[in-house]
């Protein structure tokens, strides 16, 4: 079944693409929203069932900007669980986009990469 | 008396250039960020100052907002909330020296807690701020007290220049003002 959500940026929330069937999601912007968990509540839903699936490949492209110490926690419990996944011939590859100055969330990723045991994890600075 | 020339000598003299003091909830926040922001980008920082500054501004807003023990109720839209209030104070010192004041009501009996979370920051290094806010985003929240296991406190810790400095003055009955300063 055809899966799209999109979601526009806001002042604390991030632009939301999620495509089901080509298996790719995207955050873009910044997240600082008070009720993050809220927000992050129906992408984690969609990633659960697609990560249950017979998928073959998974690509999340995270080019945010910045983000708060919650949804740190958040990005950081989807990408463990993206992990756990990235076995038995199932494809998952992470685009850590960035700019060379944002010192944050570059560090940020290098945190999260060396948690990381089985999926793709690509830093890409621009 | 108007009392505005007093105020104005005051933001002055303390190089204060941003204060908010009442409640705190996320449209709110969001167009005091939006401010703050622009205020930023005027002094023309390395992106990484900046952030740095922002960021502590945010997750000192999350802790009023979550742990602040004092409450105003809001009627906005046609929807009706409770929401924390608290005060916030940013500070430029001669265009390269940034500081963040917080305060809000606390309950006496949650003082020990951020009392000893604090001290302990206060204690590590950068690396070891690093290290230990990896290993706390890993944690299952064990403490049910805590709606965010402490993480907010220890990015703030990690943004600072120096120690996280902090007060808790009695206030009435069965609460403090707590104070935090950070410089950045």
């Amino acid at each position: 079944m055809a899966f799209i959500l999109e979601r526009q940026r806001t002042g604390s929330t991030p632009y939301v693409f999620i495509d089901g069937d080509k298996g790719y999601i995207k955050l873009e912007g910044e997240s600082f929203h008070e009720n993050v968990v809220e927000f992050f509540k129906d992408i984690n839903a969609w990633l659960d069932s697609f990560l249950a699936s017979e998928f073959t490949e998974l690509t999340f492209d995270c080019a945010m900007e910045y983000f708060n110490s919650s949804t740190a926690k958040l990005l950081f419990n989807m990408l463990l669980n993206m992990d756990d996944y990235a076995i038995d011939g199932k494809k998952v590859v992470v685009n850590w986009i960035t700019t060379v100055d944002n010192d944050i969330i570059i560090e940020c990723g290098e945190d999260f990469e060396e948690e990381l045991n089985n999926l793709e994890f690509n830093m890409i600075i621009q | 008396m108007i009392k505005m020339l007093d105020a104005y000598n005051m933001v002055k003299d303390e190089n204060i250039i941003l204060i908010y003091s009442g409640p705190i909830w996320n449209d709110g926040m969001q167009g005091i960020a939006e401010n703050l922001k622009k205020r930023l980008e005027f002094d023309e920082l390395p992106l990484s100052a900046s952030q740095s500054v922002f960021s502590v501004f945010v997750e000192q807003m999350n802790n009023i907002l979550m742990y602040s023990a004092e409450k105003q109720h809001l009627h906005l839209k046609e929807k009706e909330f409770d929401v924390s209030k608290g005060m916030l104070i940013i500070g430029v010192i001669e265009g390269k020296s940034y500081f963040i004041r917080s305060g809000n009501l606390v309950k006496n009996s949650g003082i020990e807690l951020i009392k000893s979370r604090i001290d302990h920051l206060n204690t590590l290094d950068k690396q070891q701020l690093r290290k230990f806010y990896k290993e706390q985003i890993r944690a299952e929240n064990t403490n049910p007290e805590s709606k965010g296991a402490g993480i907010g406190l220890i990015e703030i810790a990690r943004r600072a220049t120096g120690k996280i400095e902090y007060e808790f003055t009695p206030y009435k009955g069965d609460f403090s003002f707590f104070s935090m300063l950070v410089y950045i």
